[in-house]
C-alpha cells in the first residue's frame, strides 16, 4: 500500500492526574479481597524467598572460594597458563566483531531516563530489601541500604523528577552499556577478595587481592579495543559501501569460528614440506582445474551437457569412497560435485559467473586449509583428551552443533514439505524417530556404539562424538521449525517462479529460504538455546563441560585446597553463568520478533 | 523469431498456441472436460466465465503450472510433456500475470523484474537492469525501482508484475484474473498498460470479468463453463448476439 | 500455414520429470542404506572379532542386576529389570505431569495477573527456572537434600513427615484387602453418576430448572463409594468368574494371538486404503489417483502385511522363561493375561481388611547402626525427589508459557461479544474463553508432557533407575547394546505415540467444525 503520510494535528490525550502510592497500591495489590489475600501470600512468599537466598549466600559456611580460586578450571578447564594469550586473543577477536558489527548494522537505539529510571529504582530497592532482610553484620547492612537508597533515589529523580523531558528518548543504549563496562571494570580493578598465594617460603596463605587479579589487564584492554573499534567503525561507516561492507563482516564472522578453534587455540603444528609438495599443489590443481571445468558446464549453450557433467562428477566423488586415498581429495571431489551440479543453474554469466568461479577456488582452498589445520597435531600440551574444557568446551559444543546442524535441519525440511514421497517419508521418518528418543540416548549411542561401527582406522575423540550426536539432534528440532516457515509460504510465490521458469533449486534459494527463514528466526533462536541448555548432558557421558566441572571436579577437589562436597556454591555460579547467556539470547528473540513483526500480520 | 513488432493493425499470425481435447481432474473433481482451441500469433483471447468453470485452470495447464493429464497442448511448436527441456523452454516463452501480484516480498522491485533475466535467461546483470528500466517506464513506474513491494499500492504492484514477465521476452502472455484484486480507481491504471500490450503486437490470453476490457481490445472471447469451451466468437458477435442459453444468461447477469 | 498436431513425441528418459523425480528419490534411499549397511557390518564384524553376538537372551537371563528402588530391587531377568525402570519412568513422569500441570496453570494465570506482585512473582520464576539447564537443576536439588540431616538411632520412631539424606518419609495410603471389590464399586458409581448426570443435564436444557448435572454425578460416586466400603465383600462370589476367564485364556490355543496380530494389522490396512478411495470418490465417479496417491495406498497395503508376517514372527519367537523351560512369545502373551485375571479373582477372594488404610513412615534400625525407613507409608528416595522435582519446575515454567498465551490468543472481541451478550465474568470464562484457549493450548501441551516424559532419563546422571539407567547397567553388564538401544527406541516412540494418540483424540473432540 502506499504510504500515505498523515501529517494531521491530532490533540494529544489529556495526561493522566499523578497518582499517590495508596492509589497504586490499591489499585495493583488491593483491588478486590480475593486479590488482596493474594498479595499478602505473595509478599510473604517473597520475602520469605529474598531472605532465604540471601541468608544461603552468607552464610558463613558457605565456600566461595571454591568458584573463585577454580574459575581457570571452570572457564578452560587445564589450557596451559603460558598459552593464555590464545584464549585472550580468540575472546578479542569475537570482541571487535562484534562491536564493529553493532556499528555498522547500526544496532541499538536510544531510551529515555524514564526507562533508565525505572531500572535504577527496581534494583536499588531490590538492594534495599536485601539489606533489610539480609544476615549481614551492622556495617553490611548500613553498606546494602546505602547503596540500595541511592540508587533507588537516583532512579526515582530520573523517573519523576524531570517532568516532560523524562519520556525523551535522549540516552543511547550502547553508551548505557558502555558505562556499565566501565564500572565493571573500575570494580575489577579495585575491590578485593581473598585469593590463594605462596609467600617467600613457599607456604600458602590466603591474601586479598583485587577481583579478577590475574585477568583484569587483558580484560581491560579487550574492552577499550572493543569499544574503540565500535567508535572508529561508527565514523567509518558512511564513508563505506553499506553492501560490501556488511558481507565482508559476514565472511569474517564465518571464518573466525573455525579459524580461532582450530588454528589460534590449537596452534597445530603443520608439516611444512608437506604442504609445499603436496597440500598446496593439491588446492591450486583443484581450483584451477575445477573452475575451468565448471566455466564449460556452466556454458548455457551446452544444454542438458551441463547436467551431465555434475552427475559425472557426484559419481566420480562418490566412488572415491570405494578407493584409497587421502580425505582431503574426497571431500575436494564432492565439494566439486556440488558446485559442478550448480553450475547450469548458479554459474550465471559474465561478472556472476566470475564470482561463481571464485567462490569455487576459495572453497577449494579453504578446504584443503581446514582440513591440514584439523589434522595437524597441536602443540598445546593439556592433559586429557581435549585442549579446552570448562566454559569453552560448552560454548564450542553449542556453537559447532548449532551452525552444523543448520544445513541438515534446512534439507531435512525441504525433503519433508517436498511433493517427493520418498524423501518425505526418509525425512518424517528421522525427525519422529530423533525426537521421539531423549538426547541422552542419543549420547549413549555415540559413545558406546559408534565406536564400534566404524571402519577400522577411524577413531573418533569424545568431544566430536557428542558434536555428531548433538547435531544430529538437533537438526531434527531446527527442521521443524523451518518446516514451519516453509509452510507459511503462500503458494503464489512457488507459482510465480514457476512461470519465470526457474528451476527448482533457484526457486529454492531465492524465493523460499529467504522468506522462509526470515519468518522463523525467532523459533531458531529458540533452537539456540535449547542446544546451549542441552549441552550440559556431555557431563553424563563424561566430558568436562562447565557442568560437569561445576558439579563433580571441584567438589572432589582435596588439594591444595578441601573442597570435598561443595556442591551447591559452584552449581549456583554455574546457573548464574547458564542464565546470563540464556536470558541474552531470549532477549534478543523477543527484540527480533518485535522487529520482524511475526505473529502480527 | 521476431519480438514486439509493432503492427498497428494488428495481422495475425500462425497458430501459437494449440489445446486439442485437453482434460484435467483434480483428485475427484475435473476442471476441464475437453478443451480444444488454437490462438494464433498476436491475437488477443478473453476468456470469461462464472467461477470454477476452468477458465483459470485452462490458462495455467498453458505454461504446465498444473500439468493436465489428457489431449494435447502445443506452444510454439513444442510439446508440453514431462520432458524437462520443453517445459523449461515453454516457460521461459509464456510470461504469467497473476490475480494477486505475487512479487516476491523480500526483493526489491529492481530484484523482482531482474532475478529471472539474470539467472534463468542469464543476460548479464547491467543488461538486464537496462530492460528493466525501460519496461518500468514502459508500465509508467520508473521512480519505484528501489522500493519494496509492500511499499507500493496493488495498481503498482501489478503493473511490476507485469513489467517482470515482460522482462523475460516471452511471446505469449496470461493474464489470470489481473484486474480482481484491485480496487476500482487502479483497475483502470493496470487496464491501460494491457492495451498498450495488445497494441504493440503481443499474443495475449486474458482471463477477466472486465468486458469494457474485452470489447475494446479482444480479437475474440471465449465463454467457460463447466470444464468446456460453451462459445466464442468476436466481441461484436459475442456480445450482441450470443447463441447458446448459458452464454446469454451469464451477460444477463454481469451486465 | 498452420502447425499440425503431431503424435505425441516420445521424452527421453534423461528429460523425463516424473521419471527423474523417481531416480532421484530411490538413488538418495539406496545410497543412505548403503551408508547404513556399510556401518552395520563393520559393527557386527568388530563385535564378532570381540565375541559377542547380539540376541535377546539376556532378556531372560539371570541378571545379576540390584535396582536401588521400584516395583522390584532384585529382578531375576532381564526383562523384569527393564520392567522396573519402566515403570520407574512412568512413575516420576506421570506424577510430574499432573503436578507440572496443575503449577504451570496456576503460574501462567498468575502472569495474567493484573495483582502486580503475583505477576511479578510469576515472571521471576518463569524466566529463573526456564533458563537454566533442566540437569543443573536435578543435580542442585539432589544437592541440597543430601545435606539434610542423617538418620541416627535416636531418630527411630514412627512421623507423620521426616526428611533425611535418604529422603522424605511422608504418611500415606496403602491399598489392603478389599480394594478391588471396592474399585469395582467406585467404577460402577462413576458410570451411574455419568447416567444420572446426563438425564439430568436433559432436563435442565428442556424445562430450564437448575438440576446441578456435576454435583449429582460426584454425589453418585460418592454414594457408591460408601455403600462399597462395608458392602465389598459381598462380591466374592465374582472371584470364580475371574478365574474361568483365567482358565479360558490358558486353554486357548497360542497361535490365536499372533492371528488376531495379523487380522488387526491387515484389517486396518484395508480400511485405511477404503477410506482413501472413498476420499477420492465423487458423484461423478472417481479421480484420477496421482503417482503419490498410488504411493500411499501401496505403502498402506504392504505395512499391514509387513506387520502381520511380524506379528507371526515375534509371536513364534521362543524365549526361556524364568522358570527354565521353554516358550513362545504368543504362549507367554497367553500365560500373562491369564495370570492377571488369576490375580483379579485371587484379590476377590479376601474377606477381611479395609479396602485403603493410612499409613505413615517408619524409622527403623536395621542390623548394626544402619538406620533407614521401613516399609511404611511413602518414602521418596533423594534420586527421585531429585529428577521429580527438576523435570516438575522445569515443565511447569513452560506450560506456564503456553496457557499465558493460550489465554491472549483468543481474539478480545471474543471477550466484547460474550459480554454484550450480558454474560458474567465468571460465565464468559467458563463458557467461551476457556474453551478456546484450550483448543490452542492442548498440542503444546501435549509437546511438554512428551518432553517430561523423556527428561525424566536425565535420572541416570543422579542414579535414580528408570529406563535409561537400567539399561545402561545391563548393556555395561552383558555388552548388548544395539538391542537395549532398540528397547530404548521402542519404550520412547510407544511413549510418543500413545501421547500424541491422547492429544489428537482431545483436539478432534475439540474441534471447532470449520468451513
Amino acid at each position: 500500500m502506499t504510504g500515505h503520510m498523515v501529517t494531521e494535528v491530532t490533540e494529544l490525550a489529556p495526561e493522566p492526574p499523578p497518582k499517590g502510592i495508596g492509589v497504586w497500591l490499591k489499585e495493583n495489590l488491593f483491588s478486590t479481597p480475593a486479590s488482596g489475600a493474594m498479595s499478602i501470600i505473595a509478599i510473604v512468599v517473597a520475602l520469605a524467598a529474598i531472605r532465604g537466598i540471601l541468608g544461603f549466600i552468607f552464610d558463613p559456611s558457605r565456600r566461595w572460594e571454591a568458584v573463585t580460586y577454580n574459575m581457570r578450571l571452570l572457564m578452560v578447564q587445564a589450557y596451559p597458563a603460558e598459552q593464555a594469550i590464545r584464549i585472550w586473543f580468540s575472546v578479542g577477536v569475537v570482541v571487535v566483531l562484534l562491536a564493529l558489527s553493532l556499528a555498522v548494522w547500526r544496532v541499538g537505539g536510544r531510551t529515555s531516563p524514564r526507562q533508565v529510571g525505572g531500572t535504577l529504582f527496581a534494583v536499588g530497592s531490590l538492594a534495599l530489601l536485601g539489606g533489610l532482610l539480609g544476615p549481614f553484620s551492622a556495617s553490611g547492612k548500613i553498606g546494602w541500604i546505602v547503596v540500595g537508597a541511592v540508587l533507588a533515589g537516583v532512579g526515582y529523580y530520573l523517573r519523576n523528577g524531570l517532568g516532560e523531558r523524562a519520556k525523551e528518548e535522549s540516552i543511547p543504549v550502547l553508551g548505557a552499556v558502555a558505562v556499565v563496562i566501565g564500572l565493571i571494570l573500575v570494580v575489577i580493578w579495585t575491590i578485593e577478595l581473598p585469593f590463594p598465594v605462596r609467600d617467600t617460603a613457599g607456604e600458602q596463605v590466603v591474601s586479598f587481592l583485587p577481583i579478577a587479579s590475574s585477568t583484569r589487564i587483558p580484560w581491560t584492554i579487550i574492552a577499550l579495543v572493543g569499544v574503540a573499534s565500535y567508535v572508529v567503525m561508527k565514523f567509518a561507516r558512511d564513508l563505506l559501501p553499506a553492501v560490501p561492507t556488511r558481507r565482508v563482516l559476514v565472511g569474517l564472522w564465518v571464518l573466525s569460528y573455525p579459524v580461532l578453534v582450530l588454528v589460534v587455540l590449537r596452534d597445530p603444528h603443520v608439516p611444512l614440506d608437506r604442504v609445499w609438495s603436496f597440500y598446496l599443489p593439491l588446492a591450486v590443481g583443484f581450483a584451477v582445474v575445477g573452475a575451468l571445468v565448471l566455466n564449460v558446464a556452466a556454458n548455457r549453450s551446452l544444454g542438458e551437457l551441463g547436467r551431465v557433467i555434475g552427475a559425472v562428477a557426484l559419481i566420480i566423488a562418490l566412488a572415491s569412497f570405494a578407493f584409497q586415498m587421502e580425505y582431503v581429495v574426497r571431500f575436494l571431489l564432492l565439494a566439486f560435485a556440488f558446485f559442478a551440479l550448480a553450475a547450469p543453474t548458479f554459474g550465471g554469466e559474465g561478472a556472476s559467473r566470475r564470482i561463481f568461479l571464485v567462490m569455487w577456488a576459495i572453497s577449494a582452498l579453504l578446504i584443503v586449509f581446514f582440513y591440514v589445520m584439523a589434522t595437524s597435531e597441536s602443540t598445546v600440551e593439556v592433559p586429557g583428551a581435549f585442549m579446552l574444557g570448562g566454559l569453552g568446551l560448552t560454548l564450542i559444543l553449542s556453537i559447532t552443533a548449532i551452525v552444523a546442524s543448520f544445513p541438515i535441519g534446512l534439507l531435512l525440511a525441504l525433503a519433508r514439505t517436498s511433493k517427493m514421497p520418498l524423501f518425505r517419508i526418509m525425512a518424517t521418518t528421522y525427525i519422529e524417530l530423533v525426537r521421539g528418543v531423549p538426547l541422552i540416548t542419543w549420547l549413549l549411542v555415540a559413545f558406546i556404539m559408534l565406536p564400534v561401527a566404524l571402519p577400522q582406522g577411524v577413531s573418533i575423540g569424545g568431544v566430536m562424538r557428542a558434536i555428531g550426536a548433538m547435531t544430529f539432534f538437533s537438526a531434527a528440532y531446527l527442521a521443524e521449525n523451518v518446516r514451519g516457515g516453509l509452510q507459511a509460504i503462500p503458494k503464489g510465490q512457488y507459482e510465480a517462479s514457476q512461470a519465470l521458469g526457474m528451476t527448482t533449486s533457484q526457486m529454492t534459494v531465492f524465493i523460499v529460504l529467504p522468506q522462509a527463514l526470515r519468518a522463523v528466526i525467532p523459533a531458531l533462536v529458540g533452537q539456540v538455546i535449547a542446544i546451549f541448555k542441552d549441552t550440559s548432558l556431555v557431563t553424563i557421558v563424561g566430558l568436562f563441560d562447565f557442568l560437569h566441572i561445576a558439579r563433580a571436579v571441584i567438589p572432589g577437589q582435596s588439594q591444595p585446597f578441601n573442597f570435598l562436597g561443595t556442591f551447591r556454591e559452584p552449581l549456583l555460579f554455574a546457573a548464574v553463568v547458564y542464565w546470563m547467556f540464556t536470558f541474552t539470547f531470549s532477549r534478543i528473540s523477543l527484540r527480533l520478533e518485535k522487529k520482524l513483526g511475526v505473529g502480527e500480520r | 523469431m521476431t519480438m514486439h513488432e509493432t503492427t498497428p493493425e494488428r495481422v495475425l499470425g500462425d497458430d501459437i498456441v494449440i489445446a486439442e481435447g485437453v482434460k484435467k481432474w483434480f483428485g475427484d473433481f475435473q476442471a476441464l472436460k475437453g478443451v480444444t482451441t488454437r490462438v494464433k500469433e498476436r491475437e488477443v483471447v478473453v476468456i470469461i466465465g462464472p467461477s470454477g468453470s476452468g477458465k483459470s485452470t485452462f490458462i495455467r495447464c498453458l505454461n504446465r503450472l498444473e500439468a493436465h493429464q489428457e489431449g494435447t497442448i502445443i506452444i510454439d511448436g513444442t510439446e508440453l510433456t514431462n520432458d524437462l527441456k520443453n517445459i523449461e523452454k515453454i516457460r521461459s516463452e509464456v510470461g504469467m500475470v497473476f490475480q494477486q501480484f505475487n512479487l516476491f516480498p523480500h526483493l526489491t522491485v529492481m530484484d523482482n523484474i531482474t532475478l529471472a533475466p539474470i539467472w534463468v535467461r542469464k543476460t548479464p546483470k547491467a543488461e538486464a537492469e537496462a530492460t528493466a528500466m525501460e519496461l518500468l517506464e514502459r508500465v509508467g513506474i520508473p521512480e519505484q525501482a528501489d522500493k519494496y513491494p509492500g511499499q507500493l499500492s496493488g495498481g503498482q504492484q501489478q503493473r511490476v508484475a507485469i513489467a517482470r514477465s515482460l522482462a523475460m521476452k516471452p511471446r505469449i502472455m496470461l493474464f489470470d484474473e489481473p484486474t480482481s484484486a484491485l480496487d476500482p480507481e487502479m483497475i483502470k491504471e493496470v487496464l491501460d498498460v494491457m492495451k498498450e500490450l495488445a497494441a504493440s503486437g503481443m499474443t495475449m490470453i486474458v482471463v477477466t470479468h472486465e468486458m469494457g476490457f474485452a470489447r475494446e481490445v479482444a480479437d475474440r472471447v471465449m465463454f467457460f463453463d463447466y470444464g468446456t469451451i460453451v462459445e466464442e466468437g468476436t466481441p461484436e458477435h459475442f456480445f450482441t448476439n450470443p447463441q447458446h442459453d448459458r452464454t446469454k444468461l451469464f451477460l444477463s447477469q454481469i451486465l | 500455414m498452420t502447425v499440425e498436431v503431431r503424435e505425441h513425441q516420445k521424452t527421453p528418459l534423461w528429460r523425463n520429470a516424473t521419471f527423474l523425480k523417481w531416480v532421484a528419490q530411490i538413488g538418495v534411499l539406496v545410497a543412505l542404506l548403503a551408508l547404513f549397511a556399510l556401518l552395520g557390518s563393520e559393527a557386527l564384524k568388530n563385535f564378532n572379532q570381540s565375541g559377542i553376538s547380539f540376541g535377546w537372551k539376556w532378556l531372560s537371563d539371570p541378571t545379576g542386576v540390584d535396582i536401588r528402588e521400584g516395583i522390584d530391587t532384585s529382578p531375576d531377568s532381564g526383562v523384569r529389570a527393564l520392567a522396573v525402570g519402566m515403570v520407574n519412568t512412568l512413575r516420576v513422569g506421570v506424577s510430574g505431569i499432573i503436578a507440572a500441570t496443575v503449577l504451570g496453570t496456576l503460574i501462567g494465570i498468575g502472569r495474567l495477573s493484573k495483582n502486580w506482585i503475583v505477576n511479578k512473582l510469576s515472571t521471576v520464576y518463569i524466566e529463573s527456572i526456564r533458563n537454566v539447564p533442566l540437569l543443573l537443576q536435578i543435580f542442585f536439588w539432589q544437592a541440597m537434600a543430601l545435606v539434610l540431616p542423617q538418620l541416627a538411632t535416636d531418630d527411630v520412631g514412627t512421623y507423620w513427615f521426616k526428611a533425611s539424606n535418604k529422603g522424605f518419609g511422608l504418611a500415606w495410603f496403602r491399598t489392603d484387602g478389599g480394594f478391588w471389590p471396592w474399585m469395582l464399586f467406585v467404577v460402577a458409581g462413576i458410570l451411574v453418576g455419568r447416567a444420572v448426570s446426563r438425564s439430568r443435564h436433559r432436563i435442565q436444557e428442556e424445562t430450564g430448572r437448575i438440576t446441578y448435572p456435576g454435583l449429582s454425578w460426584l454425589a453418585t460416586v460418592i454414594v457408591f463409594a460408601a455403600v462399597g466400603w462395608f458392602a465389598w465383600p459381598i462380591l466374592r462370589f465374582l472371584a470364580p468368574v475371574w478365574h474361568g476367564i483365567a482358565s479360558f485364556f490358558r486353554a486357548l490355543p497360542p497361535i490365536v494371538y499372533p492371528i488376531v496380530g495379523a487380522i488387526a494389522s491387515i484389517g486396518f490396512a484395508v480400511l485405511w486404503i477404503r477410506n482413501f478411495f472413498e476420499s477420492r470418490r465423487t458423484p461423478a465417479g472417481f479421480g484420477k489417483l496421482t503417482d503419490d496417491d498410488w504411493f500411499r495406498v501401496i505403502f498402506a497395503g504392504f505395512s499391514g502385511i509387513a506387520l502381520a508376517i511380524v506379528s507371526f514372527v515375534i509371536g513364534g519367537f521362543v524365549l526361556t522363561t524364568v522358570g527354565g523351560d521353554k516358550a513362545s512369545v504368543a504362549e507367554l502373551i497367553g500365560r500373562g493375561i491369564a495370570n492377571v485375571f488369576d490375580w483379579l479373582g485371587r484379590s476377590f477372594e479376601v474377606t477381611s481388611g479395609s479396602p485403603i488404610v493410612g499409613s505413615r513412615p517408619e524409622v527403623i534400625v536395621r542390623g548394626a547402626g544402619f538406620v533407614n525407613f521401613s516399609e511404611g507409608g511413602v518414602v521418596m528416595s533423594v534420586p527421585f525427589f531429585a529428577i521429580w522435582t527438576g523435570v516438575t519446575l522445569y515443565t511447569a515454567s513452560f506450560i506456564a508459557e503456553i496457557v499465558r498465551g493460550g489465554i491472549l490468543a483468543v481474539p478480545k472481541g471474543q471477550t466484547e461479544a460474550a459480554m454484550a451478550l450480558g454474560l458474567r465474568r465468571s460465565q464468559y470464562l467458563r463458557l467461551v474463553i476457556l474453551p478456546q484457549a484450550f483448543r490452542i493450548i492442548l498440542p503444546p501441551m501435549g509437546n511438554q508432557y512428551l518432553n517430561l516424559m523423556k527428561n525424566t532419563s536425565l535420572g541416570i546422571a543422579v542414579a535414580f533407575p528408570e529406563i535409561v539407567q537400567v539399561g545402561t547397567t545391563i548393556l555395561n553388564q552383558t555388552g548388548q547394546s544395539l538391542p537395549v538401544v532398540l528397547v530404548w527406541m521402542g519404550f520412547f516412540v510407544s511413549l510418543s505415540l500413545g501421547i500424541s494418540a491422547i492429544v489428537n483424540y482431545y483436539n478432534r473432540k475439540m474441534m471447532i467444525v470449520e468451513r
